[in-house]
Order: structure tokens, then sequence, then C-alpha cells
């Protein structure tokens, strides 16, 4: 019995932590607009008109839930100008670099090297699916890992894939806590990175600790003479950032025109992309 | 003996009526409709596949035309908006909303086809979530991605199972309106949100 009890406390715990948010803000849209629940009230009272011709939209409304609900998000100033400035580096910046790279290097090269760098980040996956207790799926990615980076040549090309249907597991730290309960907290948008919220930002942490680019040693035979070195930058630093540089524009190249036909869906662009970003990871969770 | 002839009889009429019926078929079951709907001919042709790659206008006409028996582009509108804002619109009002809004959503799933041209659909599975709704759910299979992606529809009672919304990676395409449109409407009137809407229309097209 008292282990019972244990577990149920356990429970209890968690769920009143990920239930926090929603209490939270619950209460500030309260103590923030009092006029919007008398609102509701009052089209509540209000006799359906032709609404009911099709019989279909109480179902419906049901289904999508409440649109009313208020976003608890404190830093929103700040993460529409950081979404400005992220659409404009896209825009700008990455985009014409990632369609120039597109056109000097061949199709299978940069599939090749998109696969190199995710085969490497397979200690991120293994170690989040084990977390997740995905037993089946953190045996899957250290098939996957042995046959791709064997037979696949250091992982450029996925036989695990194509002969043996071992799929990928993504699954990352956020997804891990996600799953444990940990509620998203609210929005954040980061230099570059883009949208993120409180328990996605801290979990790039320990996701980078798994990332081995990240490792990259200083050895002075390991890449010729840095240009930045003379600036004061750190070797390591520098080849980490050209890495990183790499693995990002080559991955620009291979979904160009995506997130601009995103965004035509977009009326305001923050709120929408804040909005796209918590459908997916709350799907991504629920996985 | 003789009852079960008639019934078999019958059950053979039945089947050929309902083939001649087509697209209405009045008389088939629920459990064989869904079936249809998992085919990758019915799935295909929510994607049209080869012809919006082309050219646009004219083309484009034609796969909206072959969607619209497909999509429900007005239901999706009211949707979007919510009921509570809806109730708030004249009848003017409704009519250019869902105007303005079925002639944005419609553009998007365009602009969203063009993009996966050389992309394979595969379908998973149907899954039937409650009275009158079915959803189907889809892989758009490329050479090294896999993007889901889901089909809900509902049952009309004159045009058969029609699409309400779609869930591209998680990600509805009503519920991101809805919520859009309602952060909106908490700051700006409706008249400034239809404005916003037709400008923004006028510059797309």
């Amino acid at each position: 019995m008292p282990k019972n009890n244990f577990v149920f406390l356990t429970f209890l715990m968690i769920l009143s932590i990920s239930l926090m948010p929603f209490m939270e803000f619950r209460a500030l849209a309260q103590a923030n607009n009092p006029v919007s629940s008398e609102t509701v009230l009052d089209t509540s009272s209000e006799t359906d008109t032709d609404e009911e011709e099709d019989g279909f939209d109480a179902e419906f409304e049901d289904e999508f839930g409440d649109a009313e609900k208020e976003v608890f998000d404190p830093l929103s100033g700040y993460n529409s100008v950081m979404t400005g400035f992220n659409d404009g580096f896209y825009i700008y910046v990455l985009d014409p670099v990632a369609r120039g790279y597109r056109w000097v290097l061949p199709d299978t090269a940069r599939r090749g090297v998109k696969s190199f760098f995710h085969n490497l980040l397979f200690p991120l996956r293994f170690v989040n699916n084990a977390l997740q207790l995905k037993v089946k799926n953190a045996g899957d990615e250290f098939l996957r890992f042995s046959i791709n980076s064997t037979i696949g040549i250091l992982g450029i090309w996925d036989p695990a894939k194509e002969w043996f249907g071992l799929e990928a597991h993504e699954e990352d730290f956020g997804q891990t806590l996600g799953f444990y309960g940990v509620g998203g907290g609210f929005h954040v948008v980061l230099p570059f990175l883009g949208p993120s919220n409180v328990r996605d930002m801290f979990s790039l942490y320990p996701d980078m600790q798994m990332d081995p680019v990240n490792y990259v040693e200083t050895r002075p035979y390991n890449f010729p003479k840095q240009e930045g070195e003379s600036l004061g930058v750190s070797r390591q630093t520098l080849q980490q950032t050209e890495l990183t540089l790499l693995k990002t524009i080559n991955r620009e190249s291979l979904r160009i025109g995506q997130y601009e036909n995103l965004k035509k869906d977009a009326i305001e662009l923050y709120p929408f992309l804040r909005d796209v970003y918590e459908q997916n990871r709350a799907k991504l969770i629920r996985e | 003996m003789q009852t079960a002839k008639k019934i078999i009889i019958n059950v053979f009429l039945l089947s050929i009526l309902s083939f001649f019926y087509g697209s209405n078929d009045l008389f088939a079951d629920e459990a064989s409709e869904i079936k249809e709907m998992t085919s990758v001919r019915f799935v295909q042709k929510l994607f049209q596949d080869g012809n919006v790659k082309s050219e646009r206008g004219n083309v484009g006409d034609a796969v909206i035309y072959g969607l619209e028996s497909l999509i429900d582009f007005n239901l999706m509108a009211k949707l979007c908006l919510g009921k509570k804002h809806w109730k708030r619109l004249s009848k003017e009002g409704r009519v250019e909303f869902a105007q303005l809004l079925v002639e944005r959503l419609k553009q998007s799933y365009l602009d969203k086809l063009d993009l996966y041209t050389d992309e394979e659909v595969e379908v998973v599975e149907a899954r039937k979530t409650g009275k009158n709704r079915v959803e189907i759910l889809t892989n758009i299979v490329g050479i090294d991605t896999k993007l889901e992606m889901v089909f809900k529809f509902y049952k009309s009672k004159n045009k058969g199972w029609m699409v309400y919304d779609a869930v591209i990676l998680g990600v509805s395409i009503v519920q991101t309106y809805r919520s859009q449109f309602s952060g909106i409407l908490k700051k700006e009137s409706l008249e400034k949100l239809i404005e916003r809407l037709r400008s923004s229309t006028e510059l797309g097209s």
C-alpha cells in the first residue's frame, strides 16, 4: 500500500506541475479583461439563428476547443521583434546562400552531407529514446548507427532504412521532458535558432552535449591553419562554427521554399509561428 | 430457402444500384466507404498529382474545381473564424469573409501541392473518430523525408465525405487560423480584420 501511495503522490505532483502554466494564465486572463468573460456569456444567451442549418457547427466548435484561450506570453514584445529579425535573416542571408549552395553541389552530395550529420546525432536520439523507455526505438537507433556508420560509409548513406527498413526515431531532451509531463512554459524566440519555449530552450544544453560536432578537438593535424586565429578566436570555436554553418546551409538547401510556403498562412507572423511551433512540438511529444 | 434467395437477389440489385450511383453511393455501408477512402486513387484526388506543376491559372482552376468536391472550404472558413465571431458578422459580411478566406485557403493549399510534386503519397490508415467523422492518415514520402498529413473528413448530407481540416506534422490549418484570428480580434475590430484579409489577398494574387 505505501508504495502505491508513493506512486500516486508522484503522479499528482507531475500533474500539478504540468498544469501550473494553465492555472497561471487563466488567473491572468481574468485579471486582465473581466469584460471578455461577460461577452462570452452574452453570446451564449443569444438564440441560434441560421447556424444550425447544417447542424454541424456545435460539434465542430467543441472539436477545435476554445479559441479564446489566453496564451501566457510575457515576452511577446521581444519575441515578435526577434521573429522579424530571424525572418529577415532567413530571407536575405540564409536563403540566398542556401540557393547558391544548392546550385554548386548536386542533390546526392547534399543528401550525403545531411545523412552524415544526422548519423552523428545518434547519441542524442539513442539516449532520449532510452530515457522515454522506448526500448524498441532505442534498439532501432543503435542498429541504424552500427549499419550506417559501417556499410553506409560514415553515415553518408542510409542502408539501414533502404535495406533493413529501420526508420530513425527523432527525439530530443525537450521531448523527453514533455513525455514526463513538463509543460513548455512561455514561448521564447531565439536569435537565429527560431521559435522555442522555456523547456526546449533549457534542453538545448543537454542536446548540444550529445552532438559530436561540439567535440571537435584542436589538433594540429585536424585542419589546416585557420584564418580566424589571429582574431583571437580559438581554433576549436572556429571549427565548430564552420561545421554548424555547413550543417545549417546544407539542411536549408534541401528544403528551399518551405518556409516561404508556410508563411503564406500567416496574417501576423509571430503569433502564427508560435502556434505552429507549439502544435508541432505537442504532436512530437505525444508520439 | 426462398427468402434467402430473395435476400441475395436484393443485395445483388442494391450493389448494382449503388455502383451506378457512383460517388453518392447511398446504399454502400459506411465501412466500405471508409475503406474506399483509404485507396490511393481516392487520396490522390486530394493531391492532384502532376497537374499542378505545369502552369498556374487555368490548370490551378481545374485542380481547384476537382478539390471543391472533396474539400469543404466554406466550412473551413467558418471554423477558422469560430462561432462567436461568425455570429457577429452580418449576412453580407459572412459572404465576404468566407470568399476572402476560401480564396486564401485554396491558394495556400495549391502552393503546398506545388512543393510536393516529386513526393509520393502513402495512405497509412483510416480512423473513425466519431459519428460521421473519419481521419485519413497519409505520409508524403520523398527520398529521405517523410511528412505526415492527416485529412479530417465529415459526412455531409448531400455531398458525401468532405474534408474540413488538414493537419500537417501536427499543425492543423483550421486551428492555426483560429488562434490567429482570435488573437487579432482581441486588439482589432472585425471590420479591420476583413480589410486586412482583403488587402493581403489582392497582394497575393
